[in-house]
């Protein structure tokens, strides 16, 4: 049975409180009628509960969750489903900037297009978008995957110390110490099952970008270069 | 923060005024500028008109006498020392800043033109319709801003948007920081344009006013600020013929646009969308680094008022 929350007339913290009574009073399955993009919708779930927001949701919708599984019926703005823990998160119109920033598990769907800086600082997870993405995507990231199906904007996974990122269409450029492999065997397998369990539709070949690991250690032959700089 | 709003009624079939919805927009981004609000609405009187704001200190009464002298029709003024004036037969719109700054020192024009209707003030947007009764005025397009002020004095001269002085019915918008603004200014005041404010939107205005005094038409203009400022920005820059939006490279500042057969309306958030407009509209964001220009179609309005 599925627990209904219309936000109309109702202020933010009201929607999140009663989401939060309902998941208490055990329900497990629930549906948010006109979230009309308001921000922080969602934040911290801690529980197995299925959320479904019936339109766009605003800023940091899902964030800090562990374990849940949240589909957003519209797009969503910036930092959607940021330092999330676990669980899924499937929007089925657009990201805003910085979408699955910083998560440490789980995974997170855009079928649209993912604004700039997605997945910046990843430790862990999956980000799929389906559309494209725009610029520094996967900055700075540590761990976890990004698959994007279309065209990646400038900088792409500038500075990455581990995880990869998978591009289907074009890639506008490379951040620093990006490099680009041939996918493996288990890497096609991995990004089929993934495209297969969110029925996303899969790009003719995919590019494989990961870490030069350039970044890793200091260069002592920069000494003096940095010495002169500094 | 900020909080910037645009409307375009594209058929001006709606009974809805566009202050209301313009309002609305702003109403819902309260929270995102509690200092000042304001909105420049676009009408089809087609009349040439001012709006000054006479500091405290002059007589009211003798202020209306001397812009009279000035060639400029008072037709009504507010408690709070804000003249509505028409430009008299013996009114000349170039010069006339000047003449009334000189006559009356300390006096803020806040706008000029022949369907440029601006409004601004101190406090909050439910504040600024108590004064003025927005949500009344009919008109194509407008702009609306409500500010928190990070560097600049909280006033009048200091809120927006900003009539792009020497420029009849040029209006903009800021939500960021521009960031070569003291250099710009340097640059500008050199060549003899004259600032009246501290607040570095307002070079958004001078910029665009030296580029069209250069020949480059309003999209061309637009688009080179893209490259001429630093920093962070999403702007609007409306005419009694334009509406546009400029975000800067990085997309540092947010700003959603939802465009119908029958309106573009932008926001910075767009929950405002919602809360105004509601209805079957899909909200996008656009690229960092672009903007786009709609022009105001020029059809007849549809409803009789």
């Amino acid at each position: 049975l599925t627990f209904i929350i219309d936000c109309q007339g109702k202020s933010t913290r009201e929607i999140n409180r009663e989401l939060r009574a309902a998941i208490t009073a055990g329900q497990r399955d629930m549906r948010v009628l006109a979230p009309d993009a308001r921000h922080n919708l969602g934040v911290a779930l801690l529980e197995p509960v299925r959320v479904v927001f019936e339109g766009s949701v605003g800023y940091y919708c899902a964030g800090m969750m562990d374990g849940a599984h949240v589909e957003v019926r519209g797009s969503a703005g910036w930092g959607t489903a940021e330092s999330m823990m676990g669980g899924t998160v499937v929007i089925d119109g657009n990201a805003g900037s910085g979408v699955a920033a910083s998560i440490r598990g789980g995974t997170v769907v855009v079928r649209g297009d993912a604004a700039a800086r997605a997945g910046v600082s990843m430790k862990g997870g999956t980000l799929l978008i389906g559309g494209g993405c725009g610029y520094m995507a996967g900055f700075m990231m540590q761990k976890g995957r990004i698959v994007v199906c279309g065209d990646a904007g400038d900088a792409l996974a500038d500075s990455m110390y581990e995880g990869v990122v998978f591009v289907g269409g074009k890639i506008a450029s490379l951040g620093n110490d990006a490099v680009v492999e041939e996918p493996t065997a288990e890497d096609r397998a991995w990004l089929h099952d993934l495209l297969t369990t969110y029925n996303v539709p899969a790009p003719a070949a995919l590019k494989k970008i990961v870490s030069g690991r350039k970044l890793w250690n200091f260069d002592k032959k920069e000494l003096e270069v940095w010495k002169a700089a500094l | 923060m900020c909080g910037i709003v645009g409307f375009l009624d594209k058929c001006r079939g709606t009974d809805r005024p566009v202050g209301q919805t313009i309002l609305a927009l702003l109403q819902a981004l309260s929270c995102r500028g509690p200092d000042s609000a304001g909105v420049a609405l676009f009408d089809t009187r087609d009349e040439w008109r001012v709006r000054v704001s006479v500091p405290g200190g002059h007589d009211l009464d003798a202020a209306a006498a001397t812009l009279c002298e000035l060639g400029v029709v008072v037709q009504r003024h507010y408690r709070n020392g804000v003249y509505d004036a028409l430009l008299g037969s013996g009114a000349d719109a170039s010069t006339l800043e000047e003449r009334i700054r000189h006559r009356l020192p300390g006096t803020e024009v806040i706008c000029l033109g022949r369907r440029l209707n601006l409004f601004k003030q101190v406090g909050s947007p439910d504040q600024l319709e108590a004064t003025y009764r927005i949500s009344a005025l009919c008109g194509s397009h407008g702009i609306g801003h409500t500010r928190l002020s990070t560097e600049s004095r909280v006033d009048l001269s200091h809120s927006q948007p900003f009539w792009a002085h020497g420029v009849p019915d040029l209006a903009t918008v800021h939500n960021g920081h521009i960031t070569n603004y003291h250099k710009l200014r340097r640059r500008y005041e050199q060549k003899g344009y004259r600032f009246f404010t501290e607040n570095d939107s307002e070079v958004i205005g001078v910029y665009l006013r030296d580029r069209l005094a250069a020949g480059l038409s309003l999209e061309d203009a637009l688009s080179s600020s893209l490259d001429d400022f630093d920093g962070s920005f999403s702007y609007l820059a409306a005419s009694g013929d334009r509406l546009a939006y400029v975000k800067d490279r990085f997309g540092f500042k947010p700003l959603m646009v939802a465009e119908t057969d029958a309106f573009v309306a932008i926001a910075t958030e767009e929950i405002a969308l919602w809360k105004a407009l509601g209805g079957d509209f899909v909200a996008r964001e656009p690229a960092p680094g672009s903007l786009q220009v709609w022009p105001v179609p020029t059809t007849p309005v549809a409803t009789a008022r």
